[in-house]
């Protein structure tokens, strides 16, 4: 196994401030260990407040940690050398009035330290890659959001860095904008590149990351590929069999309380869960929760043993989504909940 | 690896090109340039008299008066100028020579004796063969008229009524500049040569417009623009982007703030560049030392915009920044506005100017008129005449004449007025009683200087030399009286004097005055004498002892030559040894016998550059400025030696040191320099002391007293070979009074801490005129004020402070978590 990208081992940062009021002391990040490697769509996932941009702003070195230890390349987070192979698209990047975005990726690269040379060329290839070509000598004040978010992540590919912290990528971009980053993404994770990404879209993030953290409270909740965070012991088997054959009139109108089938009857004490069942235009449809592939099998069986007609059949595995609510539903924070620093807004 | 940083400060360049305001500047200043690219000048003879050139309009009313009603004038220079003028001031001038108080214009002088210029029938050659005729003169006086210029033609005019009128004009460049706008004349014009010219451009016009339009608009200006600079920065998608570079912060900041200096460099590089332009062109200055102005501008800008980008660090607003750094200029601008008003009225005032010994005791006279002695038991000053900082009062150099007596007066307005207000008279202070001054003799008016030489108190002004016995002097003082002044009550006492006493003196005077036109004025000769005494000329007890012949101009300047009964006096290119009569110890005949020219040296030129002159046993020591400094001996006035200035600064006084045939030299930037002649060889040492302010030799202690740092004094012992010469043997550190316990504790402390920007422009001046420190003011030396411009204070207290604040904000950057 290659060693890790980036690789955090119980990351703290607390805040402290004075005011007239007292002392506050916010813990944005409360010892979270991940490892990102060589290669991989790394995503980092939470709610506001659940301490990611610390976290990024701690790996790019913006902000000290006050416990913990984080290296990126093996390197101290912080250091020239680290830092001179990350490209870093901020959320909402803000470029002085007076450049075009030429001009711009002109004093980004300088920045990092390129030449001009170097520059030149990358600054052709990457303003096709974004979309920009063309529209390089404007004036930065005429750029919508969107057109922003291609130039920032121009600057951020354009020292050709190993590691890319991307927060919020895709933020103001329309669908095609969106789907043209995702492949930008997938090109770059074919090359080689590892890809950390802050993201509030969870479809993009899986769309697009093969491990993901979620990050909750300044706390690692989950973390590691997208299938392994999932409850697979909690799959579900959703069945819908057909209600009895109407009388006369729509089945809506009918008073269906009588002909519902008695499940616990047909089932008895073999499903350990409850079964939902709900009646949908003419068809009962059946949650069950199931354990494995046989307890299907005994289920579609019984059904069938009981006359009852089968008309669809889908077994079900928790959604991210379902599971980013699973895991943080109870920390979501409350309006009383949120820092009021805003370094220590997530 | 500088490149990211390069990158920045050239990305602020970027950005201050891009600002509205600053093309809003550039258009002003372009604008301003070309306002005054038209300006020029033509340099003329002086011709025309205006009021400021009559020195003492009473003087002259009564020479012209005079020259009017004395029939011995009739035909004389003084008398045939006297007819030209009107008949209305010819009749104000008779009433003058009656004996009324009769106020006559300076303009309607001025502008009668221009008219009498276009005239020249009143010359006469004879008649002007008794005036003393400036070279220049008599170099116009050879032209055949039909080679002489109309200019030409109105400057020897000029000189002519000059030297009709000996003593009574300031002495003025023979050329004149007229300043010019798009081919007009300018109504005023300066009567300066073009050398003074450029030496005022230089040490004024230049470092005021860098205060007004570079300290203070164009630096507020760059202000308003650069506050932004820092809290755009740390926008959250600007700020973090650039620390996620491989780049170091505090060098990230730096390179801000260096790019930040970059509107006010762009702005002043223009401003800057036009001004040496148009001054090249259009006046002939091309001074490329005005260029310092850039980096000077930029770095005043630097102290502020230290404060504004800390500000800016500390609550990320462009508002509060703009805010604190103005709070700031404010502090600044009070600090040195207190700073400035307690150097003019509690440090200024206090300095010493003249210094008087006898025995241990020292009676000094300082700056600001007053004259005090040294108290022992109290360690401190003690004042003998206290002076209205209002009154601007002159204190006669104070010098001993007998044992416990030192002579002094005080000019009531001497700086503004050469004869001062009221009538002068002697002060005769008393050492036996606290050195308590005691009013006697009446002095010549605009006495400037006293002598005591070989028993004889020599005054002199700018009339000429008198002469009274030192006994007379001290028994008319009644210090030696049984029955004092000051005890018998009778008499002007210390308080009367301290209170207010010139005016109670001008009461008595009025008085005596009219008594003595009462009895007087029973006929021409009464009325004669009268005048002459009003215009500095003899008066009962000083009698004349100026050889005939000898006519004294500005610069007048006098030394005793030691123990030789000689004194050397310099007249406008003219130096001559007087051998003074011997006087048995009794009262001056009426007709005093005058003074014997021993030695007469005319110098080739006869500028009115400022001029020191000491004189010792055996040598006489000369210095005018922009010439070398000639080591004459004294009998014959022969040339022995010359020798540059020394640290080429400008000689403020000189004196001699006894018998050794040393001088030691004050300079403008407020050092003592010891000269010591060795055939044709002179060695120069420096001494310790700094800020000296005065030197005097202390001949019964055979040690030189140097007056420096305000208030104190060293003696350093002059002993030619000897082991203790040049050793400090003496100290006066004096207990400093209430204002000044303030000056020292609390005001200078507040300035050293606070960067001195408002001295800036000292700093600018001496960079642009190449000089450190220079003399200023009027011809007499104690009208003379010495400007030490501070150079290296203000860079210093400034860098400093930078310092402080970049450091502090760099820690900040660094430290903070953003």
């Amino acid at each position: 196994m290659q060693p890790p990208i980036v690789d955090v081992q119980k990351l703290q940062k607390v805040y402290r401030s004075f005011s007239l009021t007292g002392r506050r002391r916010i813990e944005a990040v409360r010892g979270v260990s991940l490892q990102a490697f060589p290669g991989e769509v790394f995503g980092l996932l939470g709610p506001n407040g659940a301490g990611k941009t610390t976290l990024i702003k701690m790996l790019l070195g913006v902000v000290k940690p006050s416990g913990g230890t984080a290296k990126l390349f093996d390197q101290p987070i912080g250091s020239t050398a680290a830092r001179s192979r990350v490209g870093y698209l901020p959320e909402s990047l803000r470029v002085d009035r007076h450049h075009t975005a030429r001009s711009a990726l002109r004093y980004y690269g300088r920045m990092s330290g390129m030449s001009s040379a170097e520059i030149h060329s990358r600054s052709n290839e990457l303003l096709k890659l974004v979309g920009l070509e063309g529209r390089d000598r404007e004036s930065v004040r005429r750029f919508s959001k969107g057109m922003y978010q291609r130039l920032g992540l121009a600057q951020a590919l354009l020292h050709d860095p190993d590691l890319l912290v991307l927060d919020e990528p895709t933020d103001g971009l329309d669908p095609v904008g969106r789907n043209e980053v995702r492949k930008v993404i997938d090109r770059l994770r074919n090359s080689g590149k590892t890809i950390f990404l802050n993201s509030h879209i969870l479809q993009e993030v899986e769309l697009v990351c093969s491990r993901v953290a979620i990050l909750a409270k300044g706390e690692i909740k989950a973390i590691g590929r997208l299938d392994e965070l999932s409850h697979r012991d909690e799959q579900q088997l959703v069945v819908e069999v057909l209600a009895d054959p109407p009388e006369s009139g729509f089945a809506e109108d009918r008073d269906l309380g009588d002909v519902v089938p008695d499940w616990q009857a047909i089932f008895g004490d073999q499903l350990n869960d409850a079964i939902e069942s709900i009646q949908v235009g003419g068809v009962h449809r059946l949650t069950i929760g199931v354990d494995d592939q046989e307890q299907i099998n005994w289920i579609i069986d019984t059904l069938r043993q009981s006359n009852q007609s089968i008309c669809r059949l889908q077994v079900r595995r928790e959604s991210l989504e379902e599971t980013f609510m699973r895991l943080v539903g109870n920390d979501l924070p409350g309006e009383n909940d949120l820092p009021r620093e805003p370094e220590a807004a997530e | 690896m500088i490149r990211p940083y390069y990158a920045v400060i050239a990305d602020s360049f970027h950005a201050a090109l891009s600002s509205r305001i600053l093309w809003i500047a550039f258009v002003a200043i372009w604008i301003f340039l070309a306002a005054l690219a038209p300006i020029g000048y033509h340099e003329d003879y002086t011709t025309t008299f205006r009021w400021f050139d009559l020195d003492n309009g009473t003087q002259m009313k009564a020479m012209l008066a005079r020259g009017l009603v004395d029939p011995k004038e009739s035909e004389t220079a003084l008398g045939r100028i006297a007819k030209t003028f009107p008949d209305d001031i010819k009749r104000k001038l008779r009433q003058v020579a009656e004996g009324e108080d009769v106020r006559i214009d300076k303009d309607a002088l001025a502008d009668s004796l221009n008219d009498s210029m276009d005239d020249e029938s009143w010359y006469d050659a004879e008649a002007w063969r008794s005036t003393v005729r400036l070279r220049e003169l008599r170099e116009l006086d050879e032209l055949a008229d039909d080679k002489i210029t109309q200019p030409e033609r109105r400057r020897r005019a000029r000189l002519r009524i000059e030297a009709a009128l000996p003593g009574v004009f300031t002495a003025q460049s023979a050329r004149s500049i007229t300043l010019s706008y798009a081919g007009f004349d300018f109504p005023a014009f300066f009567l300066i040569g073009k050398e003074q010219f450029v030496s005022l451009i230089n040490q004024f016009v230049v470092p005021i417009m860098m205060d007004w339009l570079l300290g203070f608009a164009l630096i507020f200006l760059g202000i308003l623009v650069t506050a932004s600079i820092i809290p755009d920065m740390l926008q959250p998608g600007s700020l973090h982007l650039l620390l996620s570079k491989p780049i170091s912060r505090t060098m990230l900041l730096l390179s801000k703030f260096i790019g930040g200096c970059a509107f006010i460099f762009l702005c002043v590089c223009q401003l800057v560049i036009g001004l040496w332009l148009i001054a090249g062109f259009r006046l002939d200055i091309w001074n490329p030392r005005v260029l310092w102005c850039i980096p000077v501008a930029v770095f005043l800008f630097a102290v502020f915009f230290s404060v504004s980008l800390l500000a800016g660090l500390r609550w990320r607003s462009p508002i509060l920044s703009i805010g604190v750094t103005c709070m700031f200029g404010a502090f600044v601008l009070v600090i040195g506005f207190i700073g400035g008003y307690f150097d003019g009225l509690v440090r200024g005032p206090d300095r010493i100017a003249r210094l008087a010994f006898d025995s241990t005791d020292i009676v000094i006279a300082t700056r600001g008129g007053e004259l005090k002695y040294f108290d022992e038991s109290s360690n401190a000053w003690e004042d003998v005449i206290e002076a209205d900082f209002r009154q601007r009062d002159l204190i006669v150099p104070p010098i001993r004449i007998a044992e416990d007596k030192i002579a002094t007066a005080k000019i009531r307005n001497g700086r503004f007025n050469l004869y001062g207000s009221g009538s002068l008279d002697l002060l005769v202070l008393d050492g036996t009683d606290n050195w308590s001054p005691h009013p006697g003799l009446r002095l010549p008016n605009g006495t400037r200087r006293l002598f005591n030489i070989n028993g004889m108190l020599v005054a002199l002004n700018n009339a000429g030399l008198m002469a009274t016995t030192v006994s007379k002097a001290v028994s008319e003082s009644g210090v030696d009286e049984v029955g004092k002044f000051g005890s018998a009550g009778d008499g002007p006492t210390r308080d009367r004097l301290n209170e207010d006493g010139a005016g109670d003196n001008e009461g008595v005077d009025e008085a005596d005055e009219n008594k003595t036109l009462a009895v007087e004025k029973i006929g021409v000769t009464a009325w004669i004498s009268d005048l002459i005494r009003m215009q500095g000329g003899e008066t009962e007890e000083f009698r004349s002892i100026l050889p005939a012949g000898v006519t004294l101009t500005e610069p007048l300047r006098a030394a005793v030559a030691g123990d030789t009964g000689s004194l050397v006096l310099y007249s406008r290119g003219r130096l001559m040894r007087l051998e003074l009569p011997k006087t048995d110890g009794a009262s001056m005949e009426t007709s005093a016998v005058p003074a014997v020219i021993a030695a007469d040296l005319l110098m080739e030129d006869t500028t009115a550059a400022r001029t020191t002159l000491a004189a010792s046993d055996r040598s006489v020591l000369l210095s005018r400025a922009e010439s070398p400094v000639k080591w004459l001996d004294s009998t014959d006035l022969a040339t022995l030696v010359e020798f540059p200035t020394p640290g080429d600064q400008s000689i403020v006084s000189a004196v001699g040191l006894g018998d050794s045939d040393r001088f030691a030299i004050l300079t403008t930037d407020g050092q003592v320099h010891i000269a010591s002649r060795d055939g044709d060889d002179v060695t120069v040492r420096l001494l310790d002391q700094t800020e000296v302010t005065a030197i005097e030799y202390d001949a019964p202690n055979r040690c030189l007293a140097i007056a420096h740092h305000i208030d104190s004094i060293d003696w350093v012992k002059i002993d030619d070979g000897g082991a203790e010469d040049l050793m400090v043997t003496r100290t006066i550190r004096p207990s400093v009074s209430s204002w000044r316990s303030v000056d020292r504790y609390l005001i200078t402390p507040l300035r050293t801490m606070t960067p001195q920007t408002g001295e800036l422009s000292q700093t600018v001046a001496a960079l642009i005129s190449g000089e450190s420190s220079f003399v200023i003011g009027g011809g007499s030396s104690e009208e003379q004020e010495v400007i030490q411009l501070k150079i290296a204070r203000p860079v210093i207290s400034c860098s400093l402070f930078i310092v402080v604040m970049l450091t502090l904000a760099c820690i900040s950057f660094a430290r903070h978590d953003y």
